[in-house]
């Protein structure tokens, strides 16, 4: 078992990381991966020019650190990767990438599915959105909580 | 003789929408003593646009890098960090 869980305050190369996973999971019969991208447009339709990731020194690598290790002792995967953005994200940007190799696929997909709700909700971070018409914070919404609490 | 209760300065640190809001840090001079959810109280006074915030069960408060409850008494010595709901993904 393997996890790798990185806080990337520059570019993100989803394909990268899945080359990578899938060159770890050799062996394996299943890989899944998620990718998150940064939206152009708010929920209120509003034009959004970048998603600003604000992290914090210690705690946000931690928390994508044991995310990832609950994430491989939860299902019965072989390996975990969660690459996270920090900083200033152009809209069509990935922010993060979720995925994990199991010797069959269901654990694969629980696996990552887990990982995002996880990080919707528990990653630290706090998300902004900038555009022509100003900025605001964004929060997770109840049915993100409530994705959050399907697996307690 | 009414007893006067000691008092201690220290420093919070805040993020995100609270760090917009009330800066990215303050010295606040506290009674010896003092909670946290006391201390959430008084913040929420002197900053009334952010008191919904601040008092937010999903805003978290650590010392020392640890998650602490609202009945942590604080120490001279503590740096608190007020960390509004988290936003990942």
């Amino acid at each position: 078992m393997s996890i790798v869980a990185r806080l990337e305050p520059r570019q993100l190369r989803p394909e990268e990381e899945l080359a990578a996973l899938i060159d770890q999971a050799s062996g394996d019969g299943a890989v899944v991966s998620f990718v998150g991208v940064a939206r152009p447009h708010s929920k209120h339709g509003d034009a959004v020019e970048q998603l600003v990731l604000e992290h914090h020194p210690t705690l946000s690598q931690r928390s994508l650190e044991d995310i990832g290790i609950e994430a491989g002792e939860r299902f019965d995967v072989s390996h975990v990767r969660v690459v996270h953005r920090c900083g200033e994200i152009g809209a069509g940007e990935p922010i993060v990438f979720a995925g994990a190799s199991s010797a069959h696929r269901r654990a694969a997909f629980d696996a990552a599915d887990y990982l995002m709700d996880r990080l919707k909700t528990e990653a630290v971070f706090w998300k902004r959105e900038d555009g022509p018409s100003g900025s605001s914070w964004i929060e997770p919404t109840e049915a993100d909580y409530a994705d959050r609490g399907r697996w307690e | 003789m009414s007893e006067r209760k000691s008092g201690c300065r220290v420093r919070v640190l805040f993020y995100g929408r609270l760090a917009e809001a009330l800066g990215a840090e303050l010295d606040v001079s506290l009674d010896a003593g003092s909670s946290v959810a006391e201390l959430r109280e008084r913040l929420g006074a002197d900053h009334p646009y952010a008191e919904d915030v601040l008092r937010s069960r999903r805003t978290r408060t650590c010392v020392g890098d640890t998650l602490v409850p609202d009945d942590y008494r604080i120490a001279a010595s503590d740096t608190l960090e007020f960390l509004p709901p988290l936003s990942g993904g």
